[in-house]
């Protein structure tokens, strides 16, 4: 793993690249740490006109959570349900290859179910200065004694849209679309250089 | 400008695009005077100091379409209601 200064951290990296895993900014214990490496099944469930509430409860039902229409992340031991508008839920699953397949049999025709396995790209980041970070981009109010572990929100960070949400007391999760993987990654090392942060990259998509 | 979006909470207008006036109603267009009426309903607009109902789609968050009541002179915003939801802005 390569390691990065402070002065620029970003030094020599093209900017329509991923920067690659190493070490960021500031030297000592990370701030922050920056994975991607994990790449749950995901698939969008939208409910058909006045289902919502049938199908949050199928949802909480089928993984073991408790889901409600509204902007929440339900978190089970394999699954979690995130609410990204009225009557919408994104579903990640560590364990169902199929997962747009089971949710169709499961819902049927209450919901209209698209895979979204490769759509987006998993941010889990983790450490105190999460919320200061994220704050460089952010439009809405994620201080911790506010956004709670299992708040969702749908918004902008640094421009680029992204649905996150607080897993745990200092773990949040941020997918983004695929293709803005290079530019969200530079705003991340840029943002939380100041803080020192820890990058590991993933791998490409399932192709 | 912070819009109050009934599902996400209250958000910056710039995660909103705006549409316009939501206070139009589509004219029947089997009506007798039914060209006159589209005419009108396409292009004529007041242009009111003070109370306003619009249009906000909210791409950047929920994706849904809201009602929002808004005054023109001081960007106040009293209320914003999904526009599937009948009714007025809070």
């Amino acid at each position: 793993m390569a390691d990065h200064s402070s002065h620029d951290p970003l030094a020599g990296i093209p900017f329509d690249r991923v920067p690659p895993s190493g070490a960021y900014g500031a030297g000592g214990a990370a701030g922050v740490t920056v994975a991607t490496t994990d790449t749950p099944f995901i698939a969008l469930v939208v409910a058909r006109n006045g289902f919502a509430a049938s199908v949050a409860g199928r949802l909480g039902r089928a993984f073991g959570v408790e889901v409600a229409d509204q902007a929440r992340a339900a978190i089970g031991a394999a699954s979690t349900v995130v609410g990204t508008g009225p009557g919408r839920f994104l579903v990640l699953s560590k364990t169902e290859p199929d997962l747009a397949g089971t949710l169709r049999a499961l819902l049927g025709v209450e919901a209209a179910i698209t895979e979204q396995d490769d759509a987006y790209v998993t941010f889990d980041l983790a450490g105190d200065k999460v919320p200061d970070l994220i704050a460089k981009g952010a439009l809405i109010d994620l201080d911790p004694r506010v956004f709670l572990p299992g708040h969702a929100a749908t918004t902008v960070i640094a421009h680029i849209g992204v649905t996150l949400w607080r897993v745990h007391e200092s773990g949040w999760r941020l997918l983004v679309a695929r293709s803005l993987e290079a530019s969200f990654t530079r705003f991340l090392v840029a943002s939380g250089a100041e803080f020192g942060l820890r990058l590991e990259n993933g791998t490409a998509g399932r192709g | 400008m912070r819009i109050p979006c009934p599902y996400c909470g209250e958000r910056d207008a710039h995660e909103f695009a705006y549409l316009g006036d939501a206070t139009l109603t589509r004219p029947d267009p089997a009506a007798a005077e039914a060209e006159q009426a589209f005419h009108d309903y396409v292009y004529l607009r007041d242009n009111p100091a003070g109370a306003h109902e619009e249009w906000w789609y909210h791409a950047n968050g929920c994706r849904q379409w809201l009602r929002v009541a808004r005054d023109t002179r001081t960007h106040a915003i009293s209320g914003a209601v999904a526009a599937r939801v009948a009714g007025e802005p809070a």
